[in-house]
């Protein structure tokens, strides 16, 4: 009887171990949509045998459990290439913001920022119409006025990105609350998972923290370090603590100089957020680098045009014999005291035409060698080492680089990301056949994507080649 | 229409070259391959091109460059993913040999 009552024990058990595992397939199926959902396989155990008359018998399985199909090294090297595309992505907006500032006017006549190469062009070349009749009140009056048109488009420029880079300071620290309830979140899954299932997968509530992790690299770089018991820290990427296992530290902000700073426990960490990654760090180095530099550039300019050209002015005599003097300055500009602050400050302070100083001082009031002068700044290095026009021409070429350059990551790191998730959906696969297919896709992609770079990049040079010789033929 | 067609069948470099970065993202092995052929066929025909042919493919190659960069790079990233998979499937095998029966 012994032996008849074993025998439906293991039949009993096995058809148990069977409705479970149906119960998880079950689950994976109502599952299937479900975002985040990772993949179970139940987890079988071989029960003791049983001794029978000396002999042992089989006593079957019962399952003890699922565990997830997942990988964490995949899925956080998933996360840093999020963080990545995240921030290359967000500060490509605010760039593509900025270049947008300079696209040059396409023929309405209000003042945009986009004119200032033409503006330069026609400011010194009202000098040069000056040149051939000196006293002629109505080409002083176009001095004043083109300098009054390169003026406003600089300092418009630049408070353009003074309102930019206000945005920027907005969105990041709206990133901060969301930061600091998911790092909340996070903490009270570790908590969870340590108590449930401190040996083994947590299912669900693993899930649940792998979608938050997800959500955060969207927002932040992080690293993440395992600890006992099934446990997770979050640092920032260079290292300062977000979550260690059930506590979290909050993110908070406080303006420093007029901009919005982030603080972890007291420390400033606004520069290594900067570099980090996610979107606060897309948002942060538009804010911190891209502005900054852009108005740096904005204001030599105008530092440059303003200072040389008063100092040109007030070297000659004007229409009422007027020589500029230190206490009674013939200024056309507002003579800025430093290059910091000049574009946004720059204005035409001259209101009376007959103050500009055409001739040289001692040569009478008809004369109009310092005009000449004056137009002649325009291809003199009075901006940095440069002309002026150069100068901007340099600064639009750069700013149209970086874009192209953040561009070309964004597009690469968007394309990896991709790809880890093909290879994640392929690890959560229950099939094994099926993931050793992906990982064989990816081989063979790269092998002939290799070729194929090998090829175009041999056309490439063979094409330029040739080009040269047909130009030289 | 005769246009399309002809684009269709030559297309610029610069559409390989985009072509290559998109299918490369998506992992498309297939289409990569065929993207080998017609580079294989482009590189062959390079000799018997007349002198408005090289103008013309030296403009293509200089617009193309940029596409380029962004080839090179999307080939990049895909070499560390490569190298993170292969790296996660030894340890894999690693665990699979020695784990409890």
């Amino acid at each position: 009887m012994g032996t008849i009552n074993s025998a439906l024990s293991v039949t009993t058990g096995a058809l148990d171990a069977d409705q479970e595992a149906l119960n998880v397939v079950a689950n994976n199926v109502a599952n299937a949509n479900t975002t985040g959902y990772t993949e179970e396989t139940p987890d079988w155990q071989e029960n003791a045998p049983i001794e029978v008359g000396g002999i042992s018998i089989g006593d079957g399985v019962t399952e003890t459990g699922t565990t997830s199909q997942r990988d964490r090294v995949l899925e956080e090297r998933l996360d840093q290439q999020q963080q990545l595309a995240s921030a290359s992505s967000t500060r490509l907006t605010a760039l593509n913001n900025m270049q947008a500032l300079f696209t040059p006017d396409s023929g309405s006549s209000g003042a945009t920022a986009g004119d200032i190469g033409s503006d330069i062009t026609s400011f010194f070349d009202s000098f040069s119409s000056l040149e051939s009749d000196p006293t002629n009140n109505a080409l002083r009056e176009q001095v004043l006025s083109s300098a009054s048109t390169l003026a406003g488009d600089i300092s418009g420029a630049a408070s353009s990105l003074n309102s930019q880079s206000a945005a920027l300071d907005q969105e990041a620290s709206g990133v901060v609350g969301q930061v600091n309830s998911l790092t909340s979140a996070i903490a009270q899954l570790n908590l969870e998972i340590q108590s449930t299932s401190p040996d083994g997968d947590a299912g669900t509530l693993e899930d649940q923290r792998q979608q938050d992790l997800s959500q955060l690299s969207q927002l932040i770089g992080i690293n993440q370090v395992t600890t006992e018991n099934n446990g997770l820290s979050i640092t920032t990427t260079s290292g300062q603590l977000l979550v260690s296992e059930g506590q979290s530290t909050q993110l908070t902000t406080g303006a420093v100089n007029g901009v919005m700073d982030f603080f972890l426990g007291g420390t400033d960490i606004t520069a290594d957020l900067a570099s980090g990654g996610g979107q606060l760090g897309g948002y942060l180095t538009a804010r911190d680098v891209d502005i900054p530099g852009a108005l740096s550039s904005l204001d030599q300019l105008a530092y440059g045009i303003s200072t040389s050209v008063n100092a040109q002015n007030n070297a000659g005599t004007d229409l009422d014999g007027v020589t500029g003097t230190p206490a009674n300055p013939l200024d056309i500009f507002n003579e800025p005291a430093q290059a910091a602050g000049s574009a946004a400050a720059m204005s035409v302070v001259m209101t009376n035409p007959n103050q500009i100083a055409a001739a040289s001082a001692g040569n009478g009031t008809g004369d109009n060698s310092n005009a000449v002068t004056m137009a002649n700044l325009a291809s003199r290095l009075i901006v940095n080492g440069q002309t002026p026009i150069n100068s901007y021409s340099n600064f639009v070429s750069t700013l149209g680089a970086t874009f192209t350059e953040v561009q070309t990551e964004n597009t690469a790191q968007t394309a990896s990301v991709t790809q880890l998730q093909t290879q994640n959906n392929a690890l959560s696969s229950v099939n094994l056949n099926d993931e050793a297919a992906a990982m064989s896709t990816l081989e063979n992609s790269y092998q002939a994507a290799s070729q194929v770079f090998t090829l175009l990049n041999s056309i490439m040079a063979s094409a330029l080649n040739l080009g040269e010789e047909t130009a030289v033929t | 229409m005769q246009e399309l067609e002809a684009r269709r069948a030559n297309p610029e470099l610069k559409e390989l070259v985009v072509e290559a970065s998109r299918a490369l993202a998506r992992l498309d092995a297939g289409r990569l391959e065929e993207l080998v052929l017609s580079c294989q066929a482009l590189n062959r025909g390079l000799g018997t091109l007349n002198a408005e042919g090289r103008a013309e493919l030296a403009r293509q190659a200089e617009e193309a460059a940029a596409d380029m960069a962004v080839f090179a790079r999307v080939l990049d990233a895909t070499r560390a993913n490569r190298n993170v998979m292969n790296r996660l499937r030894e340890l894999r095998a690693v665990r699979l040999e020695y784990s409890e029966r």
